[in-house]
């Protein structure tokens, strides 16, 4: 019974997401309906998984569901974090499609679907399970992604994205083969009890299938070297979608990395110096794509690239001895409230069919929507981490905990990206505010995704004062 | 009746300057808001100047709230001997900006509150997060001042200021963050308080480094040769209140952080390249000094002369004695109404005549002898003539100058006359020399021109003549700083005795 309380967060989605899929077959409910229906289910969800109880804060393999799910602190922050983003992406959907073609009433389902397999994968602690979320999460995006059959960009995006998908997937698949021949069991804790015994880099299945993983997830990660899809591919989507995977996709799937990686302490030490040179790479990779770009959203999607290079850090100077994940879980909040908030402002400002995406259509934004220009433009300088916003101080302790792990270099190397990564997040900014204006900024019929940016506006500031111990 | 007096200078203009931001003032209303607030800060200012008895040479005006109790990151203040000229400086200047200046929008004294909030802050912080959190803050109001108002080449000049001093701050993050660490290692707790950082003991490679981080970020604020190819474009571009901001009190917190947190923390490091730096500060003070000559705009001559000041202000920490870190701690008082005051008039010529030429002007003195006279005075205690201001802290650093190291002295004291020179020569352009027929129309200041000039004014003559009030609640803190420097047991092997650097010239010269 206990185990049941513990996964109602995720009862919660998946009944959601079944009831928008039934309701969508009645005619009283329409798009306004469905819209409202689904943010609902997600505030919902949200608040179950606020209030469910769960064990103490440091027990990564608490074992539930016959040590399939754990649960701990983590993966309820973790779960908040991709339920609200949720909520966010759903608000921004709503003001999204009333002035844009392509909505199916099955989107918030799909996007319910989605989270759940999150939610899922963010407790897995088995490699099944793990598959199993991951395609559920998958399945469900590349639907979100491609729900509009006549763009041509979205079908191209999701084709780019499911091949890729698919043969991640693959690699997965492999891997958790090669790990079960070599430690006869797919849990966690079983795996982490082999290693102890026999040692890693003893046991080449161990070695080459959790090669294999890791390379699945750094693929989802979005990861130097397996980076070249997610430009296009966010680009493509449409822009809640885009919001959505950036944010809630990344923080289910460095959830379950860290879960993997603090399996056995010399599991995370046979990568960690793979996982330095990919982290830097990541960095200096994505900035140089983000520099080059001139669609903001494809460069917000090459700045995701530089974010998961600052989150790789943090896995790289994980402690696995006593591990929190809390400067994970900071920095992936702090990354999601800035992100969602862009993406919820283009969601409205890119008028009708998204028909202001390069930095020079919102020349001179704040001249004309002043507060909306703010809000971007607090976005803007949390992702650059510029204090007193949440995505300061969360590099601020991923830098520290890098220190703090002996990786000096790595800390500054973080650093200098960051300074790197001042030109294009600057860029929005003096556009919106140097510039003359060229047009009157005129949106469609406004609902939900102002409030929503707001709300998030002061959110990053919010969040910066949640503590954090390293 | 209320204790906090540094948090309400703090906040008070910051909650104003966004409060102006959000609701639908007028411009008029925003620049007596602007006014007002600042009036208070004054006020508050002199209060805590007044009460502030520097004898022990601790903090005085202690706040504390812990915000982050396992990292040891608190929202503290205090001021000392060290900040309390600093923070003198950035309360009490501002309200002239309000009086002299009007602009188009409203937005403008919104920014000119935050930098003002933000400055205090970071003189005021003593947790060295809460202080980079200030730091930051002080850039982005300037970064909109000068890309929304200023000239027309703003934007690149913007630009560079902006990347500049931001790559500087993160490195200095970086080096806040590895102090923070390096606590944690010595004594098992985290803590960002500056009167526990000074008790580490840092050697090493990345402790080098992480000085090189610090020295970095403040030589690109001060700026210091060879970081001040930002200056001269945004002095001349940002409007005139933002480039008083700018060189009156934005480069002196560059000065006051390597005072603060440079010397006491990093002494080793600090008294092993303080040769270094010192030749850094006088090649800027000569370079800038020369570049300054060149010129025909008169505020970009002016932006090289404050830049070529602030060479021999940061020289005289680098010196690593007690004359000439007072000097320092005087000068940067000395420089910031000295230099304020002329671009405040220079301004105010650039608004009246829409020129920046020298070369339009002439025999202005007769035309509007007051605004001369006031110009004048300024122009002396810039270029440090006994019984002015700028003489005391000039030659308390010289004094210390030749104390470390003779040649520097030399050098620096040489370059004074660089701006004599320039000074003198953009004097006799402006004001003397034939009257250009363009200028008819110009007449002199008006009454409250004078009278918001005029304190100014009467504080750069007392300063000059009557110094001991400021240097009594300087020197205690000055003391305890030196003696923290003076601990470093290899702090004579680094500077050069007075005769030994003789006889090295000596035999150089053979």
């Amino acid at each position: 019974m206990q185990d049941i309380m513990a996964i109602l967060p995720l009862v919660a989605t998946i009944t959601g997401a079944i009831l928008v899929m039934l309701a969508a077959a009645f005619e009283s409910f329409r798009k306004e309906g469905i819209s409202i229906l689904g943010i609902g289910l997600f505030a919902f969800a949200f608040f179950v998984q606020l209030t469910v109880e769960n064990g103490p804060p440091i027990a990564p393999y608490e074992t539930m569901f016959n040590g399939m799910l754990v649960t701990s602190t983590f993966t309820k922050v973790a779960g908040l974090i991709i339920l609200g983003c949720g909520f966010f992406s759903a608000l921004a959907s709503q003001t999204y499609f009333n002035q844009n073609e392509g909505f199916v009433l099955e989107h918030y389902c799909m996007m319910l679907f989605a989270a759940s397999g999150m939610l899922l994968l963010t407790m897995a602690a088995e490699l099944i399970t793990l598959f199993i979320a991951l395609e559920i999460m998958s399945l469900a995006i590349y639907t979100l992604i491609a729900a509009d059959r006549r763009s041509v960009l979205r079908s191209e995006a999701v084709l780019k994205y499911l091949m890729l998908g698919a043969f991640a997937g693959a690699f997965f698949v492999m891997g958790s083969v090669f790990i079960y021949a070599g430690a006869q069991s797919t849990k966690f804790a079983d795996i982490g009890r082999v290693i102890g015994e026999s040692g890693f880099l003893t046991n080449p299945a161990l070695v080459g299938g959790s090669l294999l993983i890791v390379v699945a997830l750094l693929f989802k990660a979005a990861a130097f070297p397996f980076h070249a899809w997610v430009v296009d591919v966010y680009d493509g989507a449409p822009v809640p979608v885009t919001g959505f995977m950036a944010t809630a996709v990344k923080t289910a799937v460095f959830a379950v990395f860290a879960n993997f990686l603090v399996i056995n302490g010399q599991l995370q030490e046979g990568w960690v110096s793979y996982l330095f040179y990919i982290s830097v790479l990541t960095m200096f990779v994505g900035n140089l794509i983000a520099i080059g770009q001139n669609s903001l959203k494809r460069m917000l999607a090459a700045s995701g690239i530089v974010h998961s290079g600052y989150l790789i850090i943090a896995l790289v100077a994980i402690n696995s001895e006593q591990f929190t994940g809390s400067t994970i879980l900071f920095y992936l909040a702090a990354y999601a409230v800035s992100t969602l908030g862009i993406f919820a402002a283009l969601s409205y400002l890119g008028g009708e069919g998204e028909k202001r995406h390069s930095f020079d259509d919102f020349n001179g934004l704040a001249k004309v929507r002043p507060y909306s220009a703010a809000c971007i433009a607090i976005f803007l300088l949390s992702m650059a981490g510029i204090p007193p916003t949440a995505g300061f101080m969360g590099k601020f302790y991923i830098i520290a905990g890098a220190f703090k792990g002996g990786y000096i270099t790595l800390g500054a190397l973080g650093i200098v990206s960051s300074i790197l990564s001042m030109w294009y997040y600057l860029r929005l900014i003096i556009a919106m505010y140097f510039r003359e204006p060229e047009e009157d900024f005129e949106v469609g019929e406004l609902t939900l995704a102002p409030l929503g940016t707001f709300v998030l506006a002061l959110a990053v500031f919010a969040i910066s004062f949640i503590p954090v111990a390293i | 009746m209320f204790e906090n007096f540094l948090s309400i200078m703090i906040f008070v203009p910051i909650i104003a300057g966004l409060a102006i931001f959000v609701l639908p003032f007028s411009k008029e209303a925003a620049r007596i808001i602007g006014l007002a607030v600042s009036v208070i800060v004054v006020l508050l200012g002199l209060k805590v100047f007044l009460s502030f008895s520097g004898a022990s040479g601790a903090f005085e005006f202690v706040e504390h709230i812990p915000i982050n109790e396992s990292l040891g990151i608190s929202y503290s203040l205090g001021v000392d001997g060290i900040s309390i000229l600093v923070l003198a400086a950035a309360a009490t200047l501002f309200p002239m900006v309000y009086l002299l200046f009007q602009t188009k929008q409203k937005g403008y004294y919104a920014n000119l509150l935050i930098v003002q909030g933000a400055m205090i802050g970071a003189v005021a912080a003593t947790d060295m997060v809460l202080f980079y959190v200030f730091w930051e803050a002080m850039l982005l109001p300037v970064f909109f001042m000068i890309g929304l108002y200023g000239g027309p080449n703003r934007l690149p000049a913007t630009i560079k200021i902006t990347i500049y001093t931001i790559a500087g701050s993160l490195l200095m993050l970086a080096s806040i963050v590895y102090l923070g660490i390096a606590h944690q290692a010595q004594s098992g707790e985290w803590s960002f308080a500056m009167t526990n950082l000074v008790g580490l003991s840092l050697s090493g490679a990345t402790a080098t480094l992480a000085f090189v981080g610090f020295m970095i970020a403040f030589a690109i604020k001060i700026p210091l040769f060879p970081f001040h190819t930002w200056l001269p474009d945004a002095y001349t571009e940002a409007p005139t209140a933002t480039t008083f901001v700018l060189s009156a009190v934005m480069a002196k917190i560059g000065v006051y952080g390597v005072i603060r947190f440079v010397v006491p923390v990093f002494d080793e490091s600090f008294a092993r390249y303080a040769l270094i730096l010192a030749c850094s500060g006088v090649i800027g003070m000569m370079y800038c000094g020369i570049a300054a000559l060149a010129q025909k705009d008169f505020k970009r001559m002016l932006a090289f002369s404050s830049a070529s000041h602030m060479g021999i202000i940061a020289l005289g920490i680098f010196c690593m004695n007690i004359q000439a870190l007072t000097g320092t701690l005087y000068q940067i008082v000395a420089h910031a109404t000295s230099t304020g005051v002329l671009f405040l008039l220079l301004g105010i010529i650039e608004e009246r005549t829409a020129t920046r030429n020298i070369d339009d002007f002439g025999g202005l003195a007769a035309r509007a002898p007051i605004f001369a006279f006031f110009f004048a005075v300024a122009m002396l205690a810039s270029v440090g003539l006994p019984g002015t201001s700028g003489f005391i802290g000039e030659f308390l650093i010289i004094l210390g100058a030749v104390k470390f190291n003779p040649l520097i002295a030399v050098l620096a004291g040489t370059t004074l006359i660089i701006g004599v020179c320039y000074m003198l020569w953009l004097f006799q352009r402006i004001f003397f020399e034939k009257p250009n027929s363009k200028l008819a129309g110009f007449g002199d200041l008006s009454a409250i021109e004078i009278l918001t000039i005029l304190p100014i004014v009467i504080l750069i003559v007392v300063m000059g003549i009557y110094p001991q009030p400021f240097l009594a609640k300087i020197e205690p803190s000055a003391q305890r700083q030196m003696a923290i420097i003076e601990k470093v047991q290899h702090v004579a092997e680094y500077r050069l005795e007075p005769q030994k650097s003789g006889q090295e010239l000596k035999t150089g010269d053979r």
